[in-house]
């Protein structure tokens, strides 16, 4: 007979490990059902040479397209495509970046940890597109002070409005030369930088720092490869009451009971999962309001001609952000919100910059190396209703679970900000006396940066929203969602600190609920 | 031939395993009966001739005329032709989609037809990819032939040797079951 737990949650990355490391350490007893299996860094990671590969690194042509970020190295590390297919409008192609392992996308993220402000939160209030969300700030304030020591965040406090400090590690590394240039560059046209805010150490993942934590309280058990198919309800209650999970490997079949079940599979994952499932969409809003940020890659790539020919040591080096600044102290004329950006200096140009070949090439590239200076545009996407996932009932996965269609493509509000971010970077580094090698303002497909957010929104109103503002099912009092799925607007912030807090704070007042028997 | 004697001109191995020269006959291994010892393994590149079969002589005869202008052996590291990388690239586009197996063979067709290389690789790059298949299969081919000869025995073996940053070493994952 299946042991006795309080709280089911399925998915084991930043939403649902934080979500057992906060209800673990209350007592409440736990089971974890993840996709994936376990990853062992020291059995599974090894070092190779490129050459050692079968693909010379090329990778094996036809795998992952839709997996930018695969190469040959990681190639075993992301979601099988072939087995786990999903579709798309022909011409708006989606880019769904799957992880399936304990930890989930934690095991390989870039760490970029920022909070989001009453710019997002109350975002309908500000420009009058679109909804708010039902808190603001200040309520996830106090989680967010949480999350930033676990996942043990480094920055350096700037006093924005629009982009709140946090509590960090701080970052009092200095400036190279041509960042302090580009910095000025900013600083003339009274564009806010500051210094990136990431999580640091070895590995800053749930699988080390919130799952560990919650399995020596002796609270959580953790069952890999189980996919959960669906979740099932009472009849008489309409509360969920367990799950279908098929093993992975075997395929066999399980079912298991649960009190409260705890959602945190990964945005489109979650939302999938509650579409088969046929649940809390009485709103008709499950699937609806999706959007992420948009990602214009290598924005500019400029060299700083003071570097070449290997004189770039002391000059060149590290990096920064540009804040958010659209939209804050004044209104643009042709698009709503604001982008953000990174850029970093000393890299090498990628030879393709370079209309030349054979020894000219190769002169060049040697003259440029460690001359680079880049950068990536993150910008804020609306979200619409008409941007959206359903069960592509024709598609199924290689365990017979119906897969989705999603349907998101960026439009003119997108487009108009990612040329002003172009134009606007183009000009900061010509202040700064960089050469540019080439500008462009052309951002990868919907989905590629892996901030896929929305779907299964958080609102007051239940008649528009899926979830209440505890991420609490309107429908179904014992079904929370603390994923990415639960967004209102996503702003150009990474959105894994804001996961993580919201799902601490989901924990807590479920916690509470528990304890006086509200549920 | 250039790649056998440069081979043979390494001191690097990708085995490690540099053989004692003393011979030792029947001596008793040093190691204790228990001790299982991890056996170091070399790579198919080092064994044998790539075998050539996607691409016609005409084509590949093509695309190493291509490879040498592209990436000529320079000051001592090896070029394409050295790193085998027309016989990577025929083994990659055999496996790739048809797409761009027809770029491919397209534009090695024009480039045995007499039709030169240079002013399409001259023209400066742009993210919008070029119309014309030709300058588009250049364009292609440069990184891939730019890619493969960076990323070969060859060149990891004479580079280590200068810079032990720069051979091309990576975090590998195993498949995770």
């Amino acid at each position: 007979m299946a042991p006795d737990y309080d709280v089911l949650i399925i998915g084991s990355g930043a939403s649902g490990g934080m979500a057992a490391h906060t209800l673990t350490a209350k007592g409440i007893k736990c089971l974890m059902l993840d996709a994936g299996p376990a990853v062992d860094y020291n059995r599974h990671r090894s070092l190779k040479h490129v050459y050692d590969l079968p693909y010379r690194g090329f990778g094996k042509p036809g795998l992952f397209p839709h997996v930018t970020q695969a190469n040959e190295f990681t190639a075993n590390l992301w979601l099988n495509e072939q087995q786990n297919p999903y579709s798309y409008p022909e011409n708006d192609p989606y880019y769904w970046v799957r992880v399936r392992l304990i930890g989930g996308r934690t095991n390989m993220w870039g760490r970029a940890s920022w909070r989001l402000s009453d710019y997002e939160f109350g975002c309908g209030d500000h420009d009058g597109f679109g909804d708010n969300w039902p808190l603001r700030y200040k309520d996830l304030a106090p989680y967010y002070d949480r999350a930033e020591p676990l996942f043990r965040v480094s920055g350096r406090k700037e006093n924005l409005p629009q982009l709140p400090d946090g509590i960090f590690l701080p970052d009092e590394s200095t400036d190279s030369p041509s960042v302090k240039r580009f910095n000025q560059a900013a600083d003339a046209r009274g564009i806010p930088i500051t210094k990136q805010r990431r999580a640091t150490g070895q590995l800053a993942s749930s699988g080390n720092l919130l799952l560990p934590d919650a399995l020596a309280t002796g609270n959580l058990t953790i069952v890999p490869n189980a996919i959960v198919r669906r979740i099932t309800t009472d009849k008489n209650t309409g509360l969920v009451n367990g799950v279908d999970f098929v093993d992975r490997v075997s395929k066999r079949e399980y079912h298991t009971k649960a009190r409260v079940i705890v959602l945190g599979a990964g945005t489109l994952e979650s939302t999938r999962l509650l579409l088969n499932s046929g649940i809390a969409n009485s709103s008709g809003m499950l699937g609806r309001y999706l959007f992420d940020q948009f990602y214009v890659k290598n924005t500019v790539q400029a060299v700083v001609p003071e570097a070449r020919d290997g004189k770039g040591r002391g000059l060149m080096g590290g990096g920064g952000y540009i804040v958010r600044f659209r939209n804050v102290k004044q209104k643009e004329k042709n698009f709503l919100r604001g982008w953000a950006a990174d850029y970093s200096s000393g890299g090498s140009p990628n030879p393709k910059y370079f209309p030349l070949y054979g020894a000219e090439l190769q002169k060049e590239l040697n003259a440029t190396a460690g001359t680079g200076f880049t950068m990536t545009t993150m910008g804020e996407v609306l979200p619409r209703y008409e941007h959206f996932v359903a069960i592509d009932s024709k598609l199924k996965d290689d365990w017979g679970i119906p897969s989705l269609r999603i349907t998101q493509r960026y439009t003119e509000n997108e487009f108009a900000m990612a040329k002003d971010a172009m134009n606007t970077m183009a000009e900061l580094c010509e202040t700064a006396g960089f050469k540019i090698l080439e500008k462009h303002d052309k951002m990868v497909p919907p989905g590629e940066s892996i901030h896929e957010l929305g779907t299964c929104r958080m609102g007051d109103n239940p008649k528009k929203s899926v979830l209440n503002k505890w991420n609490q099912a309107h429908d179904i009092k014992n079904l929370f969602v603390v994923d990415g799925s639960s967004f209102v607007s996503g702003g150009p912030q990474n959105p894994t600190l804001t996961i993580l807090a919201l799902s601490i704070r989901a924990s807590e007042y479920l916690a509470e609920q528990m304890r006086t028997k509200t549920i | 031939m250039r790649r056998r004697s440069l081979l043979k001109s390494l001191a690097l191995t990708p085995t490690a395993a540099l053989a004692d020269p003393t011979p030792q006959q029947s001596a008793p291994p040093a190691r204790s009966v228990d001790e299982i010892p991890k056996i170091e393994a070399s790579i198919p590149d080092l064994a044998g001739e790539p075998v050539v079969r996607f691409f016609t002589p005409k084509q590949f005869a093509a695309l190493q005329k291509l490879a040498d202008a592209i990436m000529p052996a320079l000051n001592g590291t090896p070029g394409a032709l050295e790193a085998r990388a027309p016989e990577f690239l025929d083994f990659l586009l055999s496996q790739s989609h048809a797409d761009r197996q027809k770029l491919y063979r397209d534009g090695l067709d024009k480039l045995a037809a007499g039709a030169s290389f240079d002013a399409p690789l001259r023209i400066p790059w742009t993210w919008d990819p070029p119309k014309d298949p030709f300058a588009a299969f250049l364009r292609a081919a440069k990184e891939d032939i730019l890619n493969a000869t960076v990323n070969s025995y060859e060149w990891a073996a004479v580079v280590s040797k200068r810079n032990r940053n720069a051979a091309g070493l990576g975090t590998y994952w195993s498949v995770i079951e």
